[in-house]
């Protein structure tokens, strides 16, 4: 059995699966093979893509942007979140409310101009899949979430949101909070015996539910197992290594790291060309490098695959040399 | 008035109660909705800045609060950008 199955084996409760890393090291493919392995074992699995710029769609060989979740085969579903349609249901929503609280035929166009500038700020897109993966994940339909997550510098920036956002709704809920102790002066000196309920004081609430559930997943040790990928080469092991420094100081629950596109040793006992005899005596410093880095938390060791990783009998190939 | 007290009594102890209410206790009512009104504004200005040009984070959150602030739009974006002057002070 190797260390990664021993893993998912040994903690059954760690239903959120991550993998990270600097991008195009394989992360997506990691979490489709995973997402696959589990499901074969008959545990019904979401692997849903947190990337703006996702690839689920490519490596499954399927259509799924936006489409919710696609059933790829028996218990493996897939979901790539299409920002854009959230954005804007969410708007239309918004709108809604705004007409039936007050009757309007139209919303004010002041309020109009403010939601579409709302929606057009940057960190816009980012927040509206921050709260659906909340939904998703509230949902509780899967044994398994596998997060494809985006590169670490983004990944660590929607760490950072959360804790932004956090922040920001703690100051004013508080205000919203110190707001009522005044209008309850007021009711008791009028001797009003109901105080009106505070609905933006509910939904302060609600949206710090949701941010604290978001992010208190990222950071649960019993319930999240997140891996860091990595390539035998020196800029991805440097990148890495900072990486894993950042994300530590967000408490997000390290489980270990997995070596991919590693050139198969025994090539070198073939006739081969200097230039991938080179390769290879490269990636074995590297890979001695990584050995002593990070010692046991290397779980395993990927080949190289002769081609892309796309299509079911690919990924079950990767899950095979993931999990053994 | 159809909900007039007809006991006498009763009628003077209420009007005692609001005679009392409107020497004390009206004022100070008055203050603590005063008080909550510039809240209110306050908090409109952290949350919905980006009206006024001020860039306030994080916009998403801020549209769901937007449905309820709605009716104070107006007021409270008349009271951030009217000049001030002495008299201010007398309020």
């Amino acid at each position: 059995m190797s260390s990664l199955s021993r893993i998912f084996k040994d903690y059954p409760e760690r239903r959120y699966v991550m993998f990270g890393g600097a991008g195009g090291l394989g992360k997506t493919t990691f979490s489709a093979a995973t997402a696959y392995h589990l499901a074969k074992q008959g545990l019904r699995v979401l692997v849903f893509s947190v990337d703006p710029q996702a690839s689920l769609s490519d490596i499954f060989e399927r259509d799924i942007f936006g489409r919710g979740a696609v059933e790829i085969m028996p218990n493996l579903y897939a979901q790539e979140i299409d920002a854009d349609r959230h954005i804007k249901a969410y708007q239309d929503a918004i709108r809604k409310k705004i007409l039936d609280m007050y009757g309007m035929q139209q919303v004010p166009e002041e309020i109009e101009s403010y939601i579409q500038a709302a929606a057009a700020e940057p960190a816009m897109e980012e927040s509206a899949i921050f709260d659906q993966v909340v939904d998703i994940v509230m949902a509780s339909e899967y044994d398994y979430y596998v997060y494809d997550l985006v590169p670490l510098g983004h990944a660590l920036y929607y760490l950072s949101m959360a804790s932004v956002y956090d922040e920001w709704i703690d100051k004013i809920t508080q205000l919203r909070k110190e707001m009522d102790e005044f209008s309850q002066v007021a009711s008791l000196i009028k001797r009003n015996k109901q105080t009106e309920e505070d609905m933006i004081l509910k939904e302060l609430m609600d949206i710090k539910y949701r941010i604290n559930t978001s992010s208190g997943i990222l950071t649960d040790k019993e319930k999240t197992a997140f891996f860091f990928v990595i390539i035998p080469e020196e800029m991805a092991l440097l990148d890495t290594q900072k990486a894993a420094g950042l994300f530590a100081a967000y408490n997000v629950p390290l489980c270990g790291y997995v070596v991919n596109r590693v050139i198969p040793p025994e090539l070198g006992r073939q006739n081969i060309p200097d230039y991938l005899r080179n390769r290879l005596k490269m990636q074995e410093g590297h890979l001695t490098q990584i050995d002593k880095l990070f010692g046991d938390q290397v779980l395993a060791r990927i080949p190289e695959f002769e081609r892309d990783i796309t299509g079911l009998p690919m990924i079950e190939r990767m899950a095979q040399a993931m999990f053994g | 008035m159809p909900n007039e007290e007809k006991n006498p009594f009763k009628r003077a102890v209420t009007a005692g109660i609001e005679f009392v209410y409107g020497m004390a206790g009206h004022d100070m009512s008055r203050f603590a909705m005063k008080t909550r009104g510039s809240m209110e504004h306050l908090f409109i200005l952290i949350t919905m800045g980006d009206l006024l040009g001020v860039p306030i984070l994080p916009p998403y959150y801020s549209l769901r609060i937007l449905p309820y602030v709605v009716p104070q739009i107006s007021t409270w974006k008349r009271r951030m950008l009217r000049e001030r002057d002495l008299t201010d002070a007398l309020a």
